[in-house]
């Protein structure tokens, strides 16, 4: 990932925010110059539900560039409390205790780094929920 | 329509003495040495991965230059995983709009230049890399996603879904053109390394390089053929399994199987994409080879080898055995086919095959495409 590319997607990945279409109704997340629904080009930004419930999961050990480092590194299929799903790493988490159903909440964590600049990459991260809503 | 007019194979194996040039030089050799030929009209060059691997551009008119023949026009297609069978799209309505007599199509990619961890990163980009690629989930991981999903949904088993690798496994042996050419059982599968659980290393592709050749020509042109390519459709997928209402529906796929009217008994052989285990079982179902939920146990039961109930599916071994040197996968596919149609393939045979088909996707579905090929 080269740094402008994360630069510019930057506020919907550090605060989590999706695209809300105002044709078709569905939201998406992250949000795309059209609804991947209807094709409108009609959205507005809203931000996200925080938790969700963990739909599936993996651990990845085929980890790519650098990140081999951190490797097995796992990840997850969550669905948020408002029915949009996301593909992403989860963190805290033990992996012999992963199971689905569980429930996750969204917390900012380091996904990389920029091999060339040496900036670190943020982004949500999904770990087990903590206490009541 | 098109006709296969003739083909050429490189095994797919770690070819560290060949560059891409010199795999696609060999596989394109083989198939123009026993055609006369005055003109190429178009050389399709169809690969994925060799900007990064081997930093060339204009690769399809390097390639041209050096086959020593009268070449036209030359270009390079890219449609990740699915670029071969893209390359296939392109040519056959080139030739079909009177744009082309003959067009000789060449896949070619090397996976195997940098070490993996590397290849891993390259390979990630299948996937959308403004949302799913932007977290480390290499080049299994969604599928992983996808393979779990399935098994807690359907109640399927993981030594169930093993039967797939080994029947890949089994059709790959005999096939001379196949990069791993062992047997294997179920108990291997589960039990051998992990890629993304409940992933193996053997439910996944091999990392390899291959190059594949395939010469198309118009009607017009007199000779023997192999075989005729009908038709491709094509449509494209969602950029994630998170924005499909069902994350296990291949809906490209489906949307190319109605099109194409697709009824699984009048099809005698397949060749489809089986980057890992989960995407051969559920391409099966979703071109309505087997029902939802199904599709492991037939396989298990041997319905889609030689002498089972359905169509001999991936007698090449698939990506899972023959190999999977993306750009060029396309083409072995509608090699493989067009080879079973004249009763020419080198490897297990269909008995008197009259229709086949080769079905490609890139990632999850991002693409698909589906080319249908007829015995002369
Ligand atoms: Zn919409």
């Amino acid at each position: 990932m080269v740094l402008p590319v994360w630069w510019r997607k930057r506020i919907p990945r550090y605060r989590f925010v999706g695209a809300l279409c105002k044709d078709c109704g569905r939201i998406h997340y992250p949000p795309r110059n059209a609804c991947p629904y209807c094709g409108s080009r009609n959205l507005e930004l809203v931000p996200l539900p925080r938790r969700g419930v963990l739909e599936s999961y993996s651990i990845v050990y085929s980890v790519p560039g650098d990140n081999r480092l951190n490797a097995p590194l796992p990840i997850g299929l969550v669905r948020l409390e408002n029915g949009v799903r996301v593909v992403a790493e989860l963190t805290d988490v033990v992996p012999e205790k992963l199971e689905k159903g569980i429930e996750v909440e969204a917390v900012i964590r380091r996904i990389g780094e920029d091999g060339e600049t040496g900036t670190i990459l943020y982004g949500v991260k999904f770990r087990p929920a903590l206490g009541r809503k | 329509m098109a006709y296969v007019t003739s083909v050429g194979l490189v095994r797919v194996d770690r070819n560290y003495y060949k560059s891409p040039r010199d795999l696609a030089f060999e596989a394109a050799s083989k198939a123009i040495e026993d055609v006369k030929l005055d003109t190429i009209d178009y050389v399709i060059v169809t690969s994925s991965l060799t900007y990064l691997q081997a930093s060339q551009f204009d690769l399809a008119a390097y390639i041209a230059r050096e086959l020593g023949v009268n070449v036209r026009s030359a270009f390079t297609v890219e449609a990740g995983e699915n670029s071969g069978l893209a390359g296939v799209e392109v040519a056959l309505n080139l030739i079909r709009s009177h744009a082309a007599e003959r067009i000789l199509l060449v896949g070619v990619d090397k996976l195997t230049e940098y070490i993996s961890n590397r290849t891993y990163k390259m390979i990630q980009a299948i996937y959308d890399t403004e949302s799913d690629a932007v977290y480390n989930v290499g080049h299994a991981g969604p599928m992983a996603l996808l393979m779990r999903l399935y098994m807690d949904r359907y109640g399927v088993d993981r030594e169930t879904l093993a039967h797939w690798p080994v029947m890949m496994h089994t059709h790959g042996k005999e096939n001379p053109y196949a990069m791993l050419r062992f047997k294997v059982t179920p108990d291997k599968v589960v039990n051998a390394m992990p890629i993304a659980e409940p992933i193996t290393l053997l439910d996944a592709y091999p990392l390899g390089d291959g190059a594949a050749a395939v010469l198309l020509s118009s009607e017009d042109q007199g000779g023997d053929h192999l075989a005729k390519l009908s038709e491709v459709y094509s449509s494209i997928g969602f950029q994630s399994i998170a924005l499909r209402d069902d994350p296990l529906s291949f809906e490209a796929v489906g949307q190319i199987a109605r099109e194409a009217g697709l009824n699984p008994e009048d099809i005698d052989v397949a060749e489809i994409h089986d980057s890992f285990t989960i995407t051969g079982i559920l391409l099966l179902e979703e071109l309505g080879f087997a029902p939802r939920g199904k599709a492991a146990e037939m396989v298990a039961e041997g319905a889609f080898t030689k002498g089972g109930s359905g169509p001999l599916v991936n007698a090449s071994g698939g990506l899972k055995a023959r190999g999977h040197p993306k750009g060029a996968t396309g083409v072995y596919m509608l090699a493989e086919v067009a080879m079973q149609l004249a009763g020419t393939f080198p490897g297990i045979r269909a008995d008197s095959p009259r229709k086949g088909i080769a079905v490609g996707v890139n990632a999850h579905g991002s693409s698909a495409r589906l080319a249908f090929l007829e015995a002369l």
